[in-house]
């Protein structure tokens, strides 16, 4: 998304989907995962007759409320769309002028396109060409309609390229920066939003400034720490600029190429030490090789408000330490919603028995460890003060430096006012009564300035800049191939001094662009760009004269950096098609990814993987747990809803197996890893395929771990981890695994 | 020997209950349960058990527990008791057994019928702790009542199968109706016996079966399931036949024991030595005396 | 606007809505800390995994007019407010399951107790509001749980419900929510809302 059009999160909001006329959902189960959300799905049904089509491999409760429901097979959904595009373009029905005014690369879509016919949509797919052509153009004509994706869409091989088809089948139809259209990726938690703003990533540094010396420079003077200090605590220099280890893959940094495990680029050492705070690491893929990374660590330290299962699944007996954090309840601070507005949350009780708020602990680390007054110094910078408060000098900080993602409105002074108005502001547009007029709830970002009401709808030209509208970033340069990137004449957002697109605003092109002059001593405070102006003249001017201050310019169906350039198909790294896998192979083993070199085409050939394990595996979540499930799991009346783990089969494939309802079953992975389960009959996966939920931890291979829990902090409810099981894939750009397509063998146990 | 074998597949129910964590009546089943109500095709027994228990039932039982003894007060004072010579032979007809089964029958019986009364008029006993306790004496009791029943079935089944005498007693009413001492068409059991014997046991059995289901509640029954009853239609019915049968046995047992103790002076002391006056046995047993007499035992 | 002095309260939940979160019965659960095996609120959901039939519904007592459950209790315990809740007497319970029986929602439950699977006193959907006991008393808590509607609070269940399928309130204007809800959907008369007649009549 990011590198289609500048940002990657919502563009429009929860709210907004009551606009919609239509609502298409990718691997998404917002009824489960999110429920109070999912209440403006059905308001669209209700209030804006509303067509739901849901897109899944398996029958959510999503699709239970939908008016149409294509069952994909798991890693197909760029057939699909492109199935989509090609019914669009052969029938007319994309928006032209959208398109040549704000898009680049989709002459090549369309060349795409044409080879996907619903035909053999169809064979790939699994969705009879009928039903596509239906809900085509059911979508197509029934506009603004609005896109919602979430894991389902992402956990794939090449789910990056999912993520870019799906906005470029949004701006084929001019589905853009509209109210009820837009691309609505749902986070799955709280304030992930605000984690991956805060750079909860290994290749950026927070507000995705990257790791160039530039941002680091920038960083360090933001910071008031030295330069020098600073890249002297890596390696060497050069270390600074490279991508760390991602989540999905630290352990393979442990292993250290071992036993046949994927090569690492560390600096010649393996990872010795680690350190989690509030990660369920019991829900991510292939936990044998989780465990097997735990089990070789020097030290685990694990701080959560419950216990960890990392500290259960792992045989390690000393240097495990289980620290005590304190929950949400006992801390305050901003958190970010999925549709980037922020909210204040206070604190309702003082941390509880011996517990610590994550702060506190990383705090106490920063001392021992000799950094504290570095690690603090940023937050007494705004007023040049002896000492800071917590946590309103953080957020002053992060409204000061971050820039980028325009959070220079997010003052913990004004969040907290939006809160406190909270009944001020209208539910669907978000926008503000009485003394709250000229500001959104939240003040979803880019929030400009100190007094800008932010933009509740990115990429919308209809409205001013300083109430909102922006056109797409110019981040990608200002030609391609001798085209153009900038947006087409009288594209600009509106009440913009420039009519046409421009580029992002330098103190060097800010004069002619916004066709002011500068005085004097603004010459000498501004800064170099938008994104490192701390003097904030470049995001003042601008709304003045209605400019964006990252340009105005066109997405990109084509991204030039990528292995593939437009999205294309490939199939699973595990796939039941072998005819397929051999038509749309995987992409060339990719060296040093996030430091670890990863299979890819020599993992999809390495047999035939459908002959010995020909049933999918699809997993996800259940509505009464999140992630590993460690506090839902001890919470008695939640945990009472799914007391034990399972594994949803259609009762026609398990009767090939003479698997009954409720009796235990083993699912066995390519990796060679196996599970033990309950069978729970359900028509919501169809044969071809079993679906299970990855809450569940304490149980390994068959083995029960119970006794390792420390006294009295055994769950209500353990189980198996389904992703004991999940297969190897990983994502050719993000890294993130691929859980939601693999292969597995069940038999009766 | 049997009635251990009986406690041994009750407290095997009982485990099967506990063994289900799944309820049959709050869980998924709930929704069986509620369409079972009053859909169309349904039995409709919730709408029956509410208007029998509303209006019917508890003036029924008023109506048995008053009007049965007023009958038979009645009867006392207008007609009066039998009374038999006590000067002739006995004749030893229970042997040590049949009374023990008889006796522990009648403990059960005495337990039971009060606080059964008891709950269906737990108003007027204030309802609580008290109206509770007699619920637990009413099952428990209903264990003893399993013990004497089931051998009480076996001992007696074959004097009591129907004969052609039964249906010339029926006819004069047991020859209840005057003070003559004509004999009467009966064998060893006359048929008012006959039918206490049958309400007694295999009513008795089906007390036993619903009582125990209402007890347990929720407990999962494969026969149920393949037959589609809800389990709550199943509960239902079973108050239902409880109610129904309770009646039934309520008035029979208050004729047994104006019998017994009221209407043929001294009928008690066989069940408590064995013995009857043998006139007693001419009179009221007429077929079973000459049978007697032709073995050459009275 | 109704008129408050009539007010019946009820239950309604809306097929269309209901996504099976099991907000409410957590909820419930949680603020009345009822035993494991109670729930007072219960979602089930109709024709799993297949498109088109599929829907969910949260039952909990409906509060009936005419209440059959208060018609066969043999102790008389139970008693229905003006406002229509219906309530019962745990003190005078005897835990016959009577009312189970006549219930046409399931809704009485018996928690087991002991070891023979004894089964305790009734344990229903009070819609928040506690029991005869003295109000927000300790004895009412313990035995009911919370007593909100005493503190002008909505049911908990409802007010937790995440999209708003699961009204509460007086039937009057439930009804007319839940008609402006069909009508805006512009699918034309729907069929009898389910449950509406058994539990309320065909009067409203
Ligand atoms: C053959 C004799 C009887 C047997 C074996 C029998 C057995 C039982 C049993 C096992 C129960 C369940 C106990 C419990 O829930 O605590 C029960 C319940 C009950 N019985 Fe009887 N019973 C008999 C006669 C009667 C009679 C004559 C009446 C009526 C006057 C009566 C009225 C009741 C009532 C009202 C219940 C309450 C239902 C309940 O507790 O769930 N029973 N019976
Ligand atoms: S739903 Fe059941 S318990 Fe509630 S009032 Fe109606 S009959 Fe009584
Ligand atoms: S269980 Fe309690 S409330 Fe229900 S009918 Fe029996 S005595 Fe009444
Ligand atoms: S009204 Fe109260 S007691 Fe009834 S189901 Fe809702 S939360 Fe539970």
């Amino acid at each position: 998304m990011a590198n289609t059009w500048g940002y990657g999160a919502m563009t429009n909001s929860l709210g907004d989907i009551q606009n919609a006329k239509a609502i298409i959902i990718f691997g998404a189960n917002p009824a489960v995962n999110h429920p109070v959300g999912f209440q403006h799905f059905l308001k669209a049904k209700e209030r804006n007759n509303a067509k739901i089509i849901v897109i899944d491999p398996v029958f959510t409760k999503t699709a239970a409320k939908a008016d149409h429901y294509c069952q994909v097979r798991p890693g197909t959904d760029i057939p699909f769309m492109y199935g989509m595009l090609h019914l669009i373009f052969k029938n007319g029905w994309h928006d032209e002028k959208f398109i040549s005014d704000r898009v680049y690369g989709m002459e090549d879509v369309m060349e795409e396109a044409k080879k996907w016919n619903p035909k053999k949509v169809e064979d790939v797919t699994g969705v009879p060409a009928d039903q596509l052509i239906q809900v085509t153009t059911l979508y197509a004509r029934s506009t603004p309609g609005t896109l919602i994706w979430a894991m389902g869409l992402t956990q794939h091989s090449n789910g990056s390229s999912n993520t870019r088809l799906a906005p470029i089948l949004q701006l084929a139809l001019g589905n853009m920066g509209v109210e009820g259209g837009g691309t609505n990726i749902l986070r799955g938690h709280d304030n992930v939003q605000g984690a991956t703003d805060m750079a909860c990533l290994s290749d950026t540094l927070p507000g995705y400034y990257g790791l160039s010396d530039g941002a680091w420079q920038y960083f360090a003077s933001s910071w008031g720490v030295d330069y020098e200090w600073l890249s002297g605590r890596f390696k060497s220099k050069e270390w600074m600029g490279k991508k760390g280890f991602t989540l999905a893959r630290w352990w393979a940094g442990v292993l250290d190429g071992k036993d046949g495990n994927d090569q690492i680029h560390n600096a010649g050492t393996n990872l010795k030490n680690l350190f989690v705070m509030g990660n369920g690491i019991t829900s991510i893929a292939q936990q044998a090789k989780v465990k097997e990374g735990l089990d070789n660590l020097d030290m685990i330290v694990l701080c959560d408000p419950f216990v960890n299962e990392a500290a259960i699944l792992t045989d390690k007996q000393d240097d495990v330490f289980i620290l005590p954090a304190a929950t949400q309840f006992e801390t305050s601070g901003s958190v970010t919603a999925t549709n980037r507005s922020v909210q204040w949350r206070n604190k309702v009780v003082e941390p509880m028995y011996e517990s610590k708020t994550d702060h506190d602990i990383m705090f106490e680390l920063a001392k021992r460890l000799g950094f504290y007054d570095e690690y603090t110094a940023g937050m007494k910078i705004k007023e040049n003060k002896q000492d800071y408060t917590w946590p309103e000098d953080a957020t002053d900080e992060i409204a000061r430096i971050i820039k980028t993602i325009g959070l220079t409105g997010w003052t913990a002074k004004r969040i907290k006012s939006h809160n406190e108005n909270w009944h001020m502001f209208d539910q669907i547009s978000g926008r503000g009564y009485g003394k709250m007029k000229g500001e959104y709830y939240g003040l979803p970002w880019p929030a400009w300035t100190e007094t800008h009401g932010g933009s509740p709808l990115l990429y919308n030209i209809n409205r001013s800049v300083a109430e909102g509208g922006m056109g797409f970033r110019n981040r990608f340069g200002l030609e391609h191939d001798g085209q153009d990137l900038l947006a087409g004449a009288g594209s600009a957002p509106k009440g913009s001094v420039q009519k046409d697109g421009y580029p992002e605003i330098t103190a060097v092109n800010i004069e002619e662009v916004l066709g002011i002059k500068l005085t004097a001593d603004e010459k000498k405070r501004i800064g170099k760009n938008w994104k490192v102006d701390t003097s904030n003249i470049i995001a003042e001017k601008c709304m003045e004269q209605g400019i964006a201050p990252y340009g105005n310019a066109k997405a990109r169906a084509k991204v030039w950096t990528f292995p593939d350039q437009i999205p294309m198909h490939r199939e699973p790294l595990h796939s039941p098609r072998s005819d397929l896998a051999k038509e749309y192979p995987s992409f060339d083993d990719k060296e040093n990814h996030f430091r670890v070199d990863t299979k890819y085409i020599s993992k999809q050939t390495e047999q035939d993987w459908s002959k010995d394990f020909p049933i999918n595996l699809v997993t996800g979540r259940l509505v009464n747990m999140n992630g590993a499930g460690m506090e839902n799991r001890a919470s008695k009346y939640l945990a009472a809803l799914t007391p034990e783990m399972f594994c949803s089969i259609n009762p026609d494939l398990a009767g090939k197996y003479g698997i009954r309802d409720g009796s235990m079953m083993w699912i066995h992975s390519p990796e060679g890893t196996k599970i033990k389960v309950k069978a729970k009959y359900s028509h919501s996966v169809p044969e071809d395929r079993i679906f299970m939920p990855f809450h569940f931890a304490g149980h390994f291979q068959g083995e029960d771990l119970s006794h390792k829990y420390p006294k009295g902090t055994k769950p209500y409810a353990i189980g198996e981890s389904a992703n004991t099981v999940t297969n190897y894939g990983y994502d050719i750009v993000t890294q993130i695994p691929e859980t939601k397509g693999g292969l597995c063998r069940i038999e009766f146990a | 020997m049997k009635s251990k074998y009986i406690i041994i597949a009750l407290l095997a129910l009982s485990s099967l209950a506990f063994g289900y964590s799944d309820s049959v009546v709050w869980s998924d089943n709930l929704v069986d349960n509620i369409l079972g109500y009053d859909k169309e095709g349904s039995l409709h027994l919730g709408q029956y058990f509410t208007i029998l228990q509303s209006t019917y039932f508890k003036p029924l039982f008023f109506g048995v527990l008053f009007g049965v003894p007023a009958i038979f007060l009645i009867h006392y004072l207008i007609i009066g008791p039998m009374i038999f010579s006590h000067d002739r032979k006995k004749i030893y007809v229970f042997t040590l057994f049949n009374r023990i089964v008889h006796a522990i029958a009648g403990i059960a019986f005495i337990l039971i019928i009060p606080t059964g009364l008891i709950m269906m008029f737990a108003t007027t006993f204030g309802g609580g702790e008290f109206v509770r306790i007699c619920k637990d004496i009413h099952a428990i009791s209903t264990l003893l009542f399993i013990v004497s029943i089931v051998p009480m079935f076996l001992m007696w089944l074959r004097p009591m199968l129907p004969s052609s005498d039964d249906i010339k007693w029926m006819m004069i009413l047991g020859g209840y109706l005057n003070k003559r001492k004509d004999p009467v068409p009966a064998g060893r059991f006359n048929a008012g016996q006959k039918m206490w014997f049958w309400l007694a046991t295999l009513g008795g059995f089906l007390m036993i079966g619903t009582g125990v289901a209402m007890y347990f509640q929720d407990f999962r029954l494969d026969i149920l399931v393949s037959n589609s009853i809800s389990q709550i239609d199943f509960l239902r019915a079973s108050a239902i036949i409880h109610n129904v049968l309770g009646l039934a046995v309520l008035a029979l047992f208050l004729t047994h024991i104006y019998m017994s103790v009221f209407a043929i002076k001294g009928a008690i002391h066989s069940m408590i030595n064995g013995y009857k006056e043998e006139e007693e046995v001419e009179i009221l047993h007429s077929s079973y005396y000459k049978e007697l007499k032709e073995k050459g035992e009275a | 606007m109704s008129d408050i002095g009539n007010a019946r309260l009820k239950f309604y939940c809306d097929e269309h809505r209901c996504i099976s979160c099991d907000g409410c019965s957590v909820a419930c659960a949680e603020a009345h800390e009822l035993p494991a095996n109670i729930n007072r609120r219960k979602v089930v959901t109709m024709n799993e995994g297949i498109f088109g039939l599929e829907y969910s519904l949260s039952i909990a007592c409906m509060h009936c007019t005419d209440a059959p459950c208060e018609q066969v209790c043999p102790t008389d315990c139970f008693y229905i407010r003006e406002d229509g809740i219906v309530l019962h007497d745990k003190d005078k319970c005897i835990g016959c399951a009577y009312c189970l029986y006549a219930c046409p929602f399931g809704a009485p439950q018996f928690p087991q107790d002991g070891a023979f699977s004894i089964k305790g006193v009734m344990d229903k959907c009070t819609m928040c509001a506690g029991g005869p006991e003295e109000t927000n008393s300790d004895k009412e808590r313990e035995l009911y749980g919370q007593n909100r509607i005493a503190e002008g609070k909505v049911p908990v269940c409802a007010a937790m419900c995440s999209t708003k399928a699961l009204l509460v309130g007086d039937s009057a204007e439930i009804s007319d929510i839940y008609r402006e809800r069909v009508l805006s959907i512009g699918h034309g008369a729907k069929t009898q809302p389910y449950g509406w007649s058994t539990a309320y009549g065909s009067k409203i």
